[in-house]
């Protein structure tokens, strides 16, 4: 399968500590690719690498062959790379749509003036958009929250909502970090669900990190292990699952 | 719902500027000359609002660029007879244009506490280029603005006046709303609540940034080019720390980041002195006051009373 994102040895630094040292791997469309390691292994680094947060100290990042490191945040996403943040990246005093909308930002038409002068095009792109917004909303079951202000909602409903934002724009690939931190059990079958749709039925490519285990080993297609930074293991969850490096890793031994 | 119909949106826009059409027939000169004081100051609280409001950012240039936009309109009518309606525009304009280089600092980075200093510092730095360019601005006794003329017409007295500047301030006003209620203002707004997540979303957000400030220093200083043609007097004085102050308390006690409350804001403290001017003292002791009760009880602002009961005056970021 052809490569959707790309990471060829991936290096970051910050003032002398290697948070990732030489980390290569790849995600394909349609698959789910789950990050797991100790705290302070890299992964959140690596998303940062990955969405243009950190600088690479070495190595090159992909998107379907064409080179996005060295890019910037905003034009990384604009190219189809979306992501969510681990505390929670909503706009808590928008309400839930207009946090959809701000993902749709880049699809919204309407030229400066003509939206200070409130041009006929400039509204008639307003509206669409909104019509766009509560689409999604819809699809995802959580339209009837459409006026709340973002920080009012469960934690649930948060990371529901933000991962409506990040698929605003229909990217082909989606970064999803720690998405089940906190969730209810139902609420969780119901991201598992999701993921899992987005994967196998609209072709997304899903990088994940994620700590809780049993979701990570149900979902996931490949799993990536960190451990101070460094790649240990890369295989199905049955393989992981059976890697002493990874069993040391997590439970200490020596 | 609780609807009141007939000032539904988008109709406030219109209903209550054609009402305002009726005031020059209803009041004296004095209460004339505060309305439009008023509308001078709706300008000054809308402008302010989006960069600490919408932005977020804590930047105090706003007396600044009052000045800026009154010293702009009258030395350009003063110097070069320019005419009032396009010394105004270059008034908005040369405000605008700080307010771009004010929001250099932000760009780089400097938040908070940081930026309010830096910004602080120009305010003071300005009053100190009125004093000592004498060549330029008549230095600290200010300079007397020529009268003037809309179209061949004299604005000899504040009926004339309200006119023009009641159809300057709804034009701005209702642009800086189509602003607001679109990309561009969600994209102001997302920087203020979560600016990675901005990024994350698409949002050039250094871009937006320069445009919040941009905007905020265009409608301020057009502001200020009706201030001086509504009191004919320009003089550094007018725009020190004390005149910030009550920019910052007309935002505050109005409703931050809410465009009615900036409107709000700019009746109560405008209008509210005039009603005490013969106690002294009791000025500051009102300001003070408003402020405690805002810090205390009402957090978003007097608006936020009034918005229970006129949904339309309610912030909404998006248009059906």
């Amino acid at each position: 399968m052809a490569q959707l994102l790309e990471l060829t040895g991936v290096s970051v630094r910050f003032d002398g500590v290697q948070a990732l040292s030489a980390v290569s791997l790849g995600v394909a469309a349609g698959e789910i690719v789950a990050v797991i390691g100790p705290n302070g292994a890299g992964k959140t680094s690596l998303f940062n690498a990955i969405t243009g947060y950190v600088e690479l100290a070495e190595g090159g990042i992909t998107l379907s062959g064409t080179r996005i490191d060295g890019l910037t945040p905003h034009e990384i996403s604009s190219r189809g790379v979306r992501r969510t943040f681990q505390n929670g990246g909503l706009f808590g005093e928008l309400t839930v749509l207009e946090n959809v909308l701000a993902g749709l930002h880049g699809r919204v038409g309407g030229s400066l003036l003509g939206v200070l002068f409130g041009s006929r095009a400039a509204r008639t792109a307003e509206r669409e958009a909104v019509a766009e917004a509560r689409r999604l909303l819809d699809i995802m079951g959580v339209r009837h929250l459409e006026r709340q202000l973002a920080k009012d909602l469960s934690g649930g409903q948060q990371r529901m909502v933000e991962i409506v934002r990040a698929l605003a724009t229909n990217p082909p690939l989606l970064l999803l970090d720690e998405p089940a931190v906190g969730l209810a059990p139902p609420v969780r079958e119901q991201l598992v669900r999701t993921i899992h749709r987005l994967a196998k039925k609209e072709g997304l490519g899903i990088l994940l990190i994620e700590h809780a285990i049993e979701l990570v080993m149900n979902v996931s297609d490949r799993i990536v292990v960190l451990n101070y930074g460094e790649k240990i293991a890369d295989g199905t969850p049955a393989e992981v699952r059976a890697d002493k490096q990874v069993l040391e890793a997590y439970l200490g031994h020596a | 719902m609780s609807d009141k119909r007939w000032l539904s949106e988008p109709r406030i826009f219109y209903v209550v500027p054609v009402l305002a059409l009726a005031i020059p027939i209803l009041v004296n000169d004095y209460i004339q000359y505060i309305v439009n004081l008023i509308l001078v100051y709706v300008l000054v609280g809308v402008g302010f609002n989006i960069v600490i409001g919408n932005l977020g950012q804590l930047a105090f240039a706003n007396a600044a660029f009052f000045g800026i936009g009154a010293y702009t309109t009258g030395l350009l009518m003063y110097h070069f007879q320019v005419p009032f309606p396009l010394a105004l525009v270059a008034g908005g304009l040369v405000g605008a244009g700080a307010g771009a280089l004010v929001s250099l600092p932000a760009l780089r980075g400097v938040r908070g506490f940081y930026l309010a200093i830096i910004t602080l510092a120009l305010g003071e730095l300005m009053r100190w280029v009125y004093v000592h360019a004498e060549s330029v601005t008549l230095g600290s006794m200010g300079l007397h603005v020529p009268l003037p003329f809309i179209g061949g017409i004299a604005l000899k007295n504040d009926y004339g006046k309200f006119y023009v500047f009641l159809f300057v301030v709804v034009a701005l006003v209702v642009s800086t709303s189509n602003l607001l209620r679109s990309r561009f203002g969600r994209a102001f707004m997302s920087i203020r609540d979560n600016e990675l997540a901005a990024a994350s979303v698409g949002i050039h957000t250094a871009r937006y940034i320069v445009l919040a400030f941009a905007w905020s220093g265009f409608v301020v200083g057009v502001g200020g080019g009706l201030y001086a043609a509504l009191v004919r007097q320009v003089s550094p004085e007018a725009f020190n720390l004390l005149e910030l102050i009550v920019h910052f308390a007309i935002v505050t006690i109005g409703g931050l980041a809410s465009l009615g409350g900036s409107i709000l804001g700019a009746v109560i403290l405008t209008a509210a002195p005039e009603f005490i001017r013969d106690l002294p003292g009791f000025e500051e002791l009102l300001l003070a006051t408003l402020m405690l009760v805002i810090l205390l009880f009402l957090p978003r602002g007097f608006v936020s009373i009034l918005a229970r009961f006129i949904p339309a005056i309610r912030d909404r970021y998006y248009r059906e």
